[in-house]
């Protein structure tokens, strides 16, 4: 990939495990400064694709290209994250560092600094010393945020980041990827099921579903007739006071 | 036979079998926090197993070989295959981890009901845990094991932990998660595998869980839940010889009995602290 603003590319690409096929025929980009929705009903293949964008997951058929020394900084679900040991926010973080490091070597001062950076840019500086185990849901959820802009990335990956949160944590934690899409012009990618969380905030949406797969401007993707034929029951999409807000079932916005 | 003198017994006439299952007993109790962490309790129950139904098969079928060798190749043979099946996603972590134990339990049974009546013997003296008859060619194994072994992971430590507590996200840093879950098998498959076959099974299986429940009750650090886990692993085998001696039971379970009851007071610390 030349040096032009795309990070990562699929070209007709075909997503899978072993026999089983989950995307067919995927073709989109992401480019520099991009806020990225990528939405879709349970099971339609949301995280496949973002196997995918991770690198994790080998395409079956097609290409992804990637912009040579892109990082991506990956906030997995919280709720993937278990720990029975007692991890403090500050040792969490810290493992953002750990790729950068390469084998053998111990973090640094350096190290150190950009941590307690990244804790003081998603406001949790005083949770340091504090128990991962034992934050609230938004404060694990800023807590691996933190540890994604540690690797310094040119893209956020962000899967389902505000599932399970009360109101409160969750506008709290969409102002915070807003603001480091604004402000620090970071490339965001977010995976979500909630369509309203995604379409007040991103700039381009993706539909996944094998056979229907979309991306393009939130206004042109998230319309009624879309909307119904992806999740199969009526769907209306409407307004109000500058916030777009989707019902399901037919009922009037 | 006073106190002193039982102590005084262990240490002249047994100094073997105290360093032994001191080496044992911190090894385990050092990778006990990983056990215990990721969720992998019944991966050391099956593997001592293995390690076990290593010695039968090597006594029944190459007699002529160290025990040893056999047991510890069945050991990483078990590992490869249980790494990749606790990797995959075909079959649940919990099925795999209880179908392996049952399958290397119903393995050491049928092995053993072939081996001659002398090798049984020996198979069931390891099985009753007798740690008294460590010999000084064991000793020196054990010693050299944990001693690389330990090497290896204060070496790897971030790696080991990063891929612990979020595997997926390692991976997306360029950690080779797959190998490195691979290498923490082996690691553990060789402890398991070399020190079941001087301490006993039960011995191996119980501090490979025990010490790092009791260091999470007590210690608030991940660092120094793997300080104490270690301690725990390596005290209650000096205490566990001494009532062995003073109350003519066998060693190995007794240790294990030492540990136990060592949990169960960390336990009640923390429930009235």
């Amino acid at each position: 990939m030349n040096s032009n603003d795309k990070l990562i590319e699929f070209r007709d690409v075909h997503l899978g495990y072993g026999r089983k096929n989950v995307l067919s025929r995927i073709s989109f980009e992401i480019e520099r400064s991009d806020f990225l929705g990528i939405v879709g009903p349970n099971g339609s293949g949301k995280t496949t694709l973002l196997r995918s964008i991770l690198g994790i997951l080998r395409p079956t058929a097609g290409e992804v290209r990637r912009a040579q020394n892109a990082v991506i900084g990956y906030v997995p679900q919280r709720d993937t994250i278990d720990p029975i040991m007692p991890f403090t926010v500050f040792d969490v973080v810290l493992m953002g560092r750990y790729g950068r490091l390469g084998l053998f070597r111990r973090p640094s001062i350096l190290d150190f600094d950009k941590v307690q950076e990244a804790l003081a840019h998603v406001n949790i500086e005083d949770l340091a010393n504090r128990s991962f185990r034992d934050l609230s849901g938004g404060q694990k959820q800023r807590a691996l945020i933190a540890r994604a802009l540690v690797t310094q990335p040119d893209i956020l990956v962000l899967d389902e980041p505000t599932n399970g949160m009360d109101l409160a944590s969750r506008s709290s934690t969409l102002e915070l990827i807003k603001h480091l899409h604004k402000d620090d012009k970071l490339t965001v990618i977010m995976v979500s099921h909630l369509l309203s969380d995604v379409a007040n905030y991103v700039n381009r949406i993706a539909i996944v579903e094998d056979r229907y797969f979309q991306v393009g401007r939130v206004g042109e993707i998230l319309t009624d007739s879309n909307l119904s034929k992806l999740y199969g029951v009526p769907v209306t999409v409407g307004d109000f006071q500058g916030n777009k807000i989707v019902v399901a079932g037919g009922k009037n916005v | 036979m006073s106190d002193i003198e039982i102590l005084r017994t262990i240490v002249t006439q047994f100094p073997f079998a105290l360093i032994g299952s001191v080496f044992a007993g911190l090894l385990c109790g050092y990778l006990s926090v990983y056990v215990v962490s990721k969720r992998v309790v019944f991966v050391g129950a099956t593997l001592t197993q293995v390690a076990v139904t290593g010695i039968a098969v090597a006594h029944l079928l190459f007699p002529h070989e160290s025990t040893d060798v056999v047991s510890l190749a069945l050991t990483l043979f078990a590992v490869v295959i249980l790494a990749q099946l606790l990797r995959s996603h075909d079959i649940s972590r919990d099925s795999v981890l209880g179908v392996s134990y049952v399958v290397a339990i119903a393995l050491r049974i049928l092995v053993i009901q072939k081996s001659p009546a002398s090798e049984v013997s020996e198979i069931e003296a390891i099985l009753k845990g007798d740690l008294l008859f460590i010999t000084q060619h064991q000793l020196s194994l054990l010693i050299a094991t944990a001693a690389v072994l330990l090497f290896i992971h204060l070496l790897f430590q971030k790696e080991f932990i990063f891929v612990s507590f979020d595997s997926e996200t390692a991976t997306t840093q360029g950690f080779k998660a797959g190998r490195w879950e691979m290498l923490f098998y082996a690691t553990i498959g060789i402890a398991i595998s070399v020190a079941t076959r001087i301490v006993g099974d039960v011995f191996v299986f119980g501090f490979l869980v025990i010490p790092a429940v009791t260091a999470t009750l007590l210690a608030r650090k991940v660092r120094s839940i793997f300080w104490l886990s270690t301690l725990v692993g390596a005290l209650p085998p000096i205490i566990g010889l001494y009532l062995a001696f003073k109350l003519d039971l066998p060693a190995g379970p007794t240790a294990v009995a030492t540990a136990s009851a060592m949990l169960a007071v960390s336990w009640i610390i923390k429930r009235f602290k």
